[in-house]
Order: C-alpha cells, then sequence, then structure tokens
C-alpha cells in the first residue's frame, strides 16, 4: 500500500514572537516493511537557521530558528510511504518462544544494549505498582509471546475507555492506569510500561493511521491525527508492532516516523518561543492512500 | 590545649585515626611546627585570630546562601583559623592517585559517549549507565577537539582507618569550590603569613594559572579573539559567590542564561554596544538545566538551542554537558578493574567500598547488611537522600529493601567508615571534627596532562559524629596546607605561557548594565531620602507638643515633600495621618516592603550591588557590609530616635561607596551607566523636592524655613551662605538650585551630568546626536534660558508659584524620555520571557 500525509501545524502567537527555536520529528525512516518514497516540509516564515540530524536512536529530526518577529508559524510536511505487509502476520502466535525465555535471553550477552535499552523505565514510562500483576494475567508462565501479548493488547482494548481530553502529556501512567482512560499515547505508554514491567524490551512508535469515515460518508481532509503505538522485541521476528488503540497487531496501515522510549523522545514538534503573550498551537492530518488520489 | 587534645583523643575514641595524632598517640611530624605555634598562642589568641580571620572573610563580602531559608542569602562564610594539613610524601601519593583517576574518568567519559565498548566488554554495566539521568542521549558523539573531554575535576576525599585517603564521591559536572578555596587562602595568608611562610605551605595560584591558560588554549584553537564567559546560576544560587568572585579573578565575564542568545548556531552574549559572540562557556548551571528546548523544559537558567551549537562546534561548554554520567556512586565499584583494563595500572585511590544492587550478588548483600551501610542512588537529586541503614526503624527498612528489590540498579550501598578526625577551632577551643577534603584538578591543554592544585577546600562537620559534611548543612571550611617544597620544580612548564587577551574588559552584559544603572539611582535616591528624612525629624523634634501639626505650615510641607519624593502617596496627604505621623515616618525608614521607602530603597541597592558585585572592587565590600549592618538596625528600628541615630551613619556611608567607586573604578561603561543612573535620580529628585516644598505661598518665617530646608536637602546651605551673605531669598535660591552651572547640587549641573556620562557610552549615532542626548539638551536650554524672576509670579488664582511648577514639570518630562530612550538603546535585550510550546492535548487517536 502506498499512502500521502501531509502534516500541519501551526502556532498561533498573542503578541508577536522575536526568536523561536524548534524540534520536529516528522521525518519518517526506512523501516523492514516501510520505504520511504518522498519526504518534503515547508516552514512559513522562512527559518533563519535549519539543520536535519540524527538522534540517538537513529531517527531524523529537524532543527531550526526564526530569528526575527513573526505572528505565526506554520509547519507543512508532506511523506509518501511505501507499507507492505510485516512478516509477523503470517506467524502462528501459539508458536512462538515461552515469553520468559526472551526475558532470559535479553538479560545474556547476546542481546545488545540498543535492543536491552527498551527494558528500562523512562520519563513517561514508570514501573508503577499493580502494572506487573496486570500483565501477568495473560503473560502466564511459559505462556508463548506473540499469544500473551495480543491478549494483553486486547485486554488494554477492552479496560480502557478511549477517551480524548482526559489526560494531556503531563499525565503520569500511574493516572491513565487509575482511571482507565486516555488516548493513543497513553495506551501506549501503559503497554510499555506493562511489558518492562515484567523484563521485555518494547518501544514508542509514533506516527500516523489512515481513518476510514464512516460507511456512505465522504473522508474528511484533516480530520487524521498522528498515532501511537508500540513494538515488543521478539528475537527472530525483531520488532514486533501492537496498536492497542485499536486492538490490532499492525499490518500496512500504520506509517512509521520515529522510535524512541517514549512520546518525550520523538515529540512531533516542540519549540521555545519568545513571546510576551500567549499562544496556540493547531495540528491537522491528512492521511490519504495513493492510490484512492485522483492523478 | 594541644595536650588536653592528645589525652581526649585517646580516651575518646578509641580505635581512632587523627590528622594530628600518630598511633602513639604523638604529634604526627608534619603537624609539628603547627601544634608548637598553637601551643605558644594559647586559647585567647587563638580565639583573637579565629575573630580576625572571619573579619577578613565578612569584609571581602565572602558569603553563600542556603535554600529553603528566608534568612539563607548571603550567610557568613565559616573558616576554621585550623587548617587540614598534608605533609610532602603524603600529598605525592594523593596527587599521583587523583592524576590517575582524572585520567581514568576522562577515559570513560570518553567511551561512554563514543563507541561504549567498555559497556560491550562487560566491563562497566550497561544498566548503570542507561539508567542514570546523567546519561544525556542528546550529546551522544559529541566530542571536544583533542583527547581530554573532562576539564574540570573534583574529588571529596577522606582518611580511612588504613591511613590512606579514600575517594568519597566524584565531581565532575560543575565542581564548585575553588573560589572559596582562594578566599580561604588570602585570609589565612592575612591572619597567618609566618605559619604560612615557614612551614613552606604550597602556594595555590599555579592551578589558576593553569585553569586560565587551558581556557586560551581551548578557545583559541580557531579563533583570535577568545571570548570566555561564566554561565552562573543566579544570584540565589548557593554558591553564587564564587561565581562572581571567580570570573573577576580569572578576568571574564559572569553572565546569566538570560543574557545569552542563541542565533545562525552561534552563541551570543547581550551587551550594551549588540550581541557579541561567545566561544567558551563555563558552566556553573547542571546539566539538564542547560537548554530548556533539548533537556529540562521548565528551566530558565539556560540558553535556548545551546546544544545545538556545541553540535555544530561553534561554542565549547567546560565541563561539556553529559560530564555528570561520571557523578555515579555506582561506578566506584568497577573502577579498580577499569584501571587495569583502560591504563594498565592499579587505582591508587581507593573508593569507599560500594556494593552496586543491580548485580544479585552484589544486591543481596545490601539487604543483608543494610543497617551497617549507607544507601544512595546512582543519580544525586532531591528524590532521595542518601540514608544510613542503622538510622532505619525496622518498617523503614523493609520499606527501603523492598524499593531496592523493585528497581535494584538505582541503588547502592556504601561502607560506613571511621574516617579521621583532625584538630578544629569550635567554641574556643580544639575539638577533633571529622573532615574531608575537596581536590582540584584542570586540564592542562597544551601539554595534554591535567594538573592538582596542591591544596583544596576541606570541610568539617557542624557536629560531632556527622559524616555528611555539607554547607547546606552548616558546615565549617578549613583551608588546607601542603608542607614543604615542591619536589620536582615546574621544570617542564607549558611552552607557550598564554596570557588572557585583554579583549574580555569592556564586555558589559545588557543585564549588568541595568543593574549599574540602578544601582546608581537606588543610591542617589537611598542618599537623598535620608537628608530630606533628617530634615524632617529634626523640625518634628523641635514642634511643641501643643501645636497640631497640620497648623504647622513649615513641618506639614516637610511631610508632604516627603511623601511626594518617596512617592509614597497618600502618606502625609491624608489629615489622620498627617495628625499622628510617628507610624508613617516609621514605616517610611524601616519597612523594608514599603516600595519608595528607605529601607526599600536600600535594599534594592544592596540588591544591585549584589548582582554587579564582580565588578566592584575588594575594598567596597567593607563598606556595603557596614551599609548592609545599618539596614538591619533600621528594620529593627523601634522609634525614632533610634532612626535618626542610623540617618547620621547611613549618609556617611553612602557617600563613602560612591567616594571608594570614584577612586576605583575604571572609566569604563560600567561607570558611566552607574553615574547614568545617579544623575537621573538627583535631577528628578531636585525637581520634585523644589516642587513640593517651594510652589505654595506662605508666611515670611515659614517661607524662609522651607528655603533653608530646601538648601539643606540639596547640601546647598553652606554655598549659598558664602556666595550671598544674605537673608535666603527665594530668587537665589532658585539661582543656587537650578540654573547655577558650577553647583554640582543644581538641577543644570546634574542634568549636563548626565549628557557627560552618556556621550561615553557605545551609540550608534556617530555623527549626530543620539535621541537620548537631544532630550538632554532641551533640558538643559531650557534650564539655561530660565527667567529666574519669572518663576517668582505669583499665581493667585491657583495659589501656587505657577510658573515653577510647570517648569520643573517640564524637565521632568524630558528626563524620563531619556530614560525611556536609554533603556531601549541598552537594556532592551534584556527581556528574555520565553514559553514552550507543545501541544499539550494529546491527537486524538
Amino acid at each position: 500500500m502506498r499512502y500521502r500525509v501531509n502534516h500541519i501545524t501551526d502556532y498561533i502567537y498573542d503578541s508577536p514572537a522575536t526568536l523561536c527555536h524548534n524540534i520536529m520529528f516528522q521525518i519518517p525512516h526506512d523501516f523492514p516493511f516501510q520505504k520511504v518514497i518522498n519526504h518534503e516540509y515547508s516552514i512559513y516564515p522562512k527559518p533563519s537557521y535549519e539543520i536535519v540530524r540524527s538522534d540517538f536512536f537513529e531517527n531524523k529530526y529537524l532543527y531550526f530558528s526564526i530569528e526575527h518577529s513573526h505572528k505565526k508559524l506554520t509547519v507543512v510536511s508532506e511523506s509518501k510511504l511505501e507499507l507492505i505487509e510485516p512478516e509477523w502476520m503470517r506467524v502462528v502466535p501459539g508458536n512462538t518462544q515461552p515469553w520468559e525465555e526472551v526475558v532470559d535471553w535479553l538479560k545474556s550477552d547476546q542481546a545488545l544494549n540498543d535492543i536491552k535499552q527498551f527494558y528500562l523505565e523512562s520519563e513517561h514510562v514508570k514501573l508503577v505498582d499493580g502494572i506487573r500483576e496486570y500483565t501477568l494475567e495473560s503473560f502466564t508462565s511459559g505462556r508463548p509471546i506473540m499469544e500473551a501479548m495480543l491478549e494483553l493488547n486486547n485486554r488494554i482494548f477492552s479496560d480502557f475507555k478511549f477517551t480524548p481530553g482526559f489526560t494531556d502529556i503531563s499525565t503520569p501512567v500511574e493516572e491513565v492506569f487509575k482511571h482507565k482512560k486516555g488516548v493513543c499515547q497513553d495506551f501506549a505508554h501503559f503497554s510499555l510500561a506493562c511489558l518492562r514491567s515484567i523484563g521485555l524490551s518494547a518501544r514508542y512508535m509514533s506516527g500516523y493511521i489512515e481513518t476510514l469515515p464512516p460507511p456512505g460518508k465522504p473522508k474528511l481532509v484533516g480530520a487524521d491525527a498522528s498515532h501511537a503505538w508500540i513494538a515488543l522485541y521478539i528475537p527472530g521476528l525483531d520488532w514486533v508492532e501492537f496498536d492497542a488503540t485499536n486492538n490490532l497487531l499492525v499490518s500496512d496501515k500504520h506509517l512509521r516516523v520515529a522510535v524512541g522510549r517514549d512520546f518525550a523522545d520523538v515529540t512531533p514538534l516542540k519549540g521555545i518561543v519568545y513571546s510576551s503573550g500567549s499562544q496556540k498551537m493547531r495540528v491537522s492530518v491528512d492521511v490519504r492512500n495513493m492510490d484512492d488520489i485522483p492523478v | 590545649m594541644i595536650d588536653s587534645y592528645l589525652v581526649n583523643r585517646m580516651f575518646n575514641n578509641t580505635p581512632f585515626v587523627d590528622e594530628m595524632t600518630t598511633n602513639e598517640g604523638k604529634i604526627a611530624p608534619s603537624w609539628d611546627a603547627l601544634a608548637r605555634h598553637y601551643s605558644f598562642l594559647g586559647p585567647e589568641r587563638m580565639e583573637q585570630y579565629h575573630q580576625e580571620v572571619a573579619k577578613q572573610l565578612r569584609e571581602n563580602g565572602v558569603t553563600y546562601n542556603v535554600y529553603g531559608d528566608p534568612d539563607g542569602m548571603n550567610r557568613s562564610w565559616q573558616l576554621d583559623p585550623i587548617p587540614m594539613v598534608f605533609g610532602n610524601q603524603d600529598w605525592s601519593v594523593i596527587e599521583k592517585g587523583l592524576l590517575q583517576r582524572t585520567e581514568l574518568l576522562n577515559e570513560i567519559l570518553k567511551d561512554l559517549y563514543g563507541s561504549r565498548k567498555l559497556i560491550k566488554d562487560g566491563f562497566i554495566p550497561f544498566e548503570l549507565i542507561y539508567n542514570h539521568k546523567g546519561f544525556l542521549r542528546q550529546v551522544d558523539k559529541i566530542k571536544i577537539d583533542g583527547n581530554q573531554q573532562l576539564i574540570t575535576y573534583s574529588a571529596d576525599l577522606a582518611r580511612g582507618p588504613d591511613g590512606k585517603m579514600w575517594v568519597l564521591h566524584d565531581r565532575t559536572d560543575a565542581p564548585s569550590g575553588a573560589g572559596y578555596t582562594l578566599e580561604n587562602r588570602l585570609a589565612m595568608t592575612r591572619v597567618f603569613p609566618d605559619m604560612i611562610r615557614e612551614n613552606q605551605v604550597r602556594k595555590i595560584a599555579s592551578f589558576y594559572q593553569a585553569f586560565k591558560n587551558t581556557l586560551v588554549h581551548l578557545s583559541s584553537r580557531n579563533r583570535e579573539n577568545p571570548r570566555i564567559v561564566m554561565l552562573s546560576p543566579g544570584h540565589s544560587n548557593e554558591t553564587f559567590f564564587e561565581h562572581a568572585y571567580l570570573s573577576s579573578f580569572l578576568g571574564i565575564t559572569l553572565v546569566f542564561g538570560e543574557d545569552l542568545t542563541v542565533s545562525d548556531g552561534y552563541v551570543w552574549l547581550k551587551t550594551i554596544k549588540g550581541l557579541e559572540k561567545v566561544d567558551v562557556i563555563i558552566r556553573r548551571v547542571d546539566d539538564v538545566f542547560c537548554d530548556p528546548l533539548e533537556f529540562r523544559n521548565d528551566s530558565h537558567l539556560g540558553v535556548v538551542g545551546l546544544m545545538e551549537s556545541v553540535r555544530q562546534g561553534k561554542v565549547l561548554v567546560i565541563n561539556p554537558i553529559g560530564s555528570r554520567i561520571l557523578e555515579n556512586p555506582g561506578l566506584m565499584a568497577f573502577l579498580p578493574r577499569l584501571s587495569k583494563e583502560v591504563l594498565g595500572e592499579d587505582l591508587i585511590l581507593p573508593s569507599v567500598a560500594t556494593w552496586w544492587c543491580g548485580q544479585p550478588k552484589e544486591m543481596n548483600y545490601v539487604l543483608d547488611n543494610i543497617e551497617k551501610l549507607i544507601v544512595r542512588t546512582i543519580y544525586r537529586d532531591g528524590s532521595f537522600r542518601s540514608v544510613f541503614g542503622a538510622d532505619l526503624s525496622s518498617a523503614e527498612k523493609e520499606e527501603l529493601k523492598a524499593k531496592i528489590r523493585k528497581q535494584p540498579y538505582y541503588y547502592v550501598g556504601q561502607e560506613v567508615v571511621e574516617f579521621s578526625t583532625t584538630p578544629s577551632w569550635i567554641n574556643k577551643k580544639l575539638e577533633a571534627r571529622n573532615a574531608v577534603f575537596r581536590s582540584y584538578i584542570v586540564a592542562d591543554s597544551a601539554n595534554d596532562r591535567y594538573t592538582v592544585m596542591p591544596g583544596g577546600l576541606s570541610r568539617t562537620s557542624a557536629e560531632k559524629g556527622l559524616f555528611i559534611v555539607s554547607n547546606q548543612q552548616g558546615g565549617i571550611s578549613k583551608d588546607t596546607w601542603v608542607m614543604g617544597k615542591s619536589p620536582e620544580p615546574y621544570t617542564a612548564r607549558p611552552k607557550q605561557e598564554l596570557v588572557l587577551q585583554p579583549v574580555v574588559q569592556n564586555i558589559l552584559p545588557s543585564r549588568t548594565g541595568e543593574n549599574l544603572f540602578w544601582l546608581g539611582r537606588y543610591m542617589e535616591r537611598s542618599a537623598y531620602t535620608v537628608r530630606l528624612m533628617r530634615i524632617v525629624l529634626h523640625s518634628y523634634n523641635e514642634v511643641d507638643d501643643d501645636i497640631h501639626i497640620k497648623e504647622d505650615p513649615a513641618l506639614s510641607t516637610l511631610l508632604r515633600s516627603l511623601t511626594k519624593l518617596t512617592g509614597t502617596t497618600p502618606g502625609f496627604n491624608r489629615k489622620s495621618v498627617l495628625k499622628n505621623p510617628e507610624d508613617e515616618l516609621m514605616s517610611l525608614a524601616c519597612d523594608v516592603n514599603k516600595v519608595g521607602g528607605l529601607a526599600n530603597s536600600i535594599q534594592s541597592f544592596l540588591r544591585n550591588v549584589h548582582s554587579v558585585r564582580d565588578r566592584l572592587s575588594l575594598d567596597t565590600w567593607r563598606i556595603l557590609e557596614s551599609i548592609t549592618e545599618e539596614l538591619n538596625c533600621l528594620k529593627n528600628g523601634k522609634n525614632l530616635a533610634e532612626v535618626y541615630d542610623v540617618l547620621d551613619n547611613l549618609i556617611i556611608k553612602l557617600m563613602g561607596f560612591y567616594g571608594l567607586n570614584i577612586d576605583n573604578m575604571t572609566r569604563e561603561p560600567t561607570w558611566h551607566l552607574l553615574n547614568v543612573g545617579r544623575f537621573i535620580e538627583s535631577s528628578l529628585n531636585n525637581c520634585t523636592v523644589l516642587s513640593a516644598m517651594l510652589t505654595k505661598k506662605f508666611d515670611t518665617e515659614t517661607m524662609r524655613m522651607l528655603l533653608e530646608d530646601t538648601l539643606k536637602c540639596n547640601e546647598s546651605l553652606v554655598t549659598y551662605r558664602y556666595r550671598y551673605r544674605s537673608n535666603l531669598e527665594f530668587s537665589g535660591v532658585l539661582h543656587l538650585l537650578i540654573i547655577s552651572e558650577d553647583n554640582p547640587r543644581s538641577l543644570v549641573y546634574q542634568v549636563m551630568k548626565i549628557d557627560e556620562h552618556l556621550s561615553t557610552l557605545p551609540s550608534d549615532y556617530a555623527s549626530v546626536l543620539s535621541p537620548a542626548r537631544k532630550k538632554l539638551l532641551e533640558a538643559v536650554t531650557k534650564i539655561r534660558l530660565l527667567d529666574v524672576q519669572q518663576m517668582l509670579e505669583f499665581d493667585e488664582k491657583k495659589q501656587a508659584y505657577i510658573n515653577l511648577r510647570i517648569f520643573l514639570q517640564e524637565i521632568v518630562s524630558l528626563l524620563f524620555q531619556t530614560s525611556d530612550i536609554i533603556y531601549e538603546n541598552y537594556f532592551s535585550h534584556t527581556g528574555s520571557r520565553y514559553s514552550m510550546i507543545q501541544s499539550t492535548l494529546l491527537p486524538e487517536i
């Protein structure tokens, strides 16, 4: 499947900003089951300084600053990606290895630090009390890892209520767990906390997903949003992706942008602005199947 | 004195290790001369010397700040008159050990932000680093040119029961104390010059020279004109005194985060001349506070975009951001093996025995022996304080054990060691206290090696037997004496003796400029208020009890003038207050929270002085110390009589402060901005008081009194008498106070002074008059053209000398406009409000 994503962010300031510095994680890169056909971005007003760099997790990011007075900032990025169905879709979950073997393997010398680093706590993924017990209900002794994970995914999907506006970026996992409410980031952070609490390596995936309109209705432009899900490391299969928000084993409808320990590593756009007034941020995302776009 | 110390040591503490005492209870050789000297002096003279040391430090303004204590600002620094002492041989082992440890830590630092081979090969556990909050992924693979990444390093050491020095902590982020060490040595040299000479105490100045050389070396690699700054978190930081002192000693510019800005990938200093490129930043701000965009977004101490500039190699930060990963007690357990692997040598200085709980065997040891250990986290922050297992109740112990079991890699257990004691002067006698010694090491970049300061900062605990020594908990510092000649006279001195280039002069950050401007204004405002208040109190004391003040036109005019001058309306404009003026007078004099009042102005003056302390001479601090004392007297003043006494002292001291600066300050922008502030304030005050005192008409006697008081307030009474040799005439007074160009108290003189100082400041207007100077020219011309007779025309309808009043208002208005333009030109860079922007709401899918 080939997709085109338009991601537009506006900062609107009450009073003019004299200077702003920004970091943008919106530049997708190749993954085993994803190929970047093209990526372009444009920024208005034109940045005084910009540079694309690679981070610790080998994501690409853009650093830019605008060093003159402006009242509005618009960042547009357009990505064209080709997705193929991952191999893990053909794996029989019941045939995967017992999860404890993976835990042991991660502790062995064979596991690289680049993989191990994702079983540690991180800023938004704290191993709070009770989460381990919650996880172990699915990860019973000797259970094949994929099977256990799919059940956990399903339980999170049904136990947690998707509730926009209940949480924000500072809501700790503890609160999410207590109220069982949140949005995709919360579902992802909670999934990560579950897996890390029992010693598995799991990382945060930042990207997009195509949303389909109700049957018979036309799709609205900009109705999509950035999305978050997770990837669990299984030796032999590499990083296998799960989406608890939609109760899915990720196939060819998730567009990957960046990976990190959690949201803080790969915030799509953050900035610091010198302005005496307050400011608003507006985001619009549009994901299209390229086969649907009239030429 | 010494004998009783020895006896006490023998009987109170077995087995003991004491710095001064051998195992047999004799005086150690390195202490011999000192012990004899102390015995000779006896307790009384020791105490005298102690007081003298304290006086030296106080007069040099040596202070530190204690967090979370409203009275914690500017506490005076405590120094024990008895030093920590190291003999020659003892020291050579310590020095060698420190050099080795620095080399080792430097190699580890390079590896952790480089290939991480030491982790891959199993010499450093992965979890010990990746779990440490000082491991900053944002700085991975960034390197300073050359081998040395760790530029400064400090180790806290103490002597263990085996007689060896042990390392307690490593400090690699932004080690503090080198400035206090220097002040300690200065004070000790003043008080004990003979002892220092006779014992051949090694000089520590070479350390600072090496530091300077390295700064220049590092910055001059690609550049011809290095600009070096020290980034301080601000006035309320614990060691702010030292930031100001060290930067001024090293001849570099002291800045705060708000003074710097990043543009085009470079870091710029906002100065009164505009933006100036910065090459090197010596950082006293903790790593994660350095750049709110990439690290903690709630930090207002850092510079937005700094990391990007570092990545570009456009600015050098010392120590590099990320160095804090080495402040990791868990690492201590692995150093002996690392030393063999990396350096091929045995580790010379042992660390205190450490068990990192990230390994099962070690964790079990800590859990089983918790009552014998100190438990720390691998990362030092506010969330967990080190605890002695022995101090915990059994419930607390279980709680801690559960925490350790849950996340073992965050914790270490460390052995509780009986460290040596050293004689200390406490409450007028010698007592044995545990001491910790902080050493200082700096890279000698030109020669690719490190230099150890032959001395350092020692600290003893405030209470007996307390092992956690810190200033925050009331510790006392000691100078550290390394005795005897240096074994190898420095033959291998740096080949190129680099000296800091003079370009470091003349850099005046806008914020500092603004502080100086306000320093001048508050100084003048305080002095003027004192003068008027003295006059008011004097005449208040003369009033008969049975006369109502509001029926005394001279006194009520004086009181209202005071309200006007201090801007504290309604004040004496209220009849009830005027009837009973005492409370309002007390509050005007003593209440620091009354904005515009005297105590408040003096406090603002002192606050601005503290902000620019690196710009003022040391002698200035003696006067400031005594102005602070007067302010405290005012604050505690009980009645007007007490206040009156303080006023007399204050005026002398304020003038003394200014006088000293006339003598000592170089005629640079610092001096001129201070004076611009001063003369703007005095011109404004002059107008205000003239208008308040002399624009109404009273009977002849009252008029005479008011004219006299106005002259007194402007210190011109003597001049008047001398010049006119006549009774007080209205026209003569106006002549003298407004248009007489040779009277330094006249309005015209003061406005001309503003212009004189302003004309020397950098300006974009090369060949034409700047807008601010145009305003001043207008004001001066108006004054010069003034027709005094016209001012004396009384407007019957308005019952006022309306011409005079309007004239004064016009001048005030021009002065305000001038002040606004000065602000815009020189301090407008100061505006630096910023905020984090990212959607607080998460995307909704």
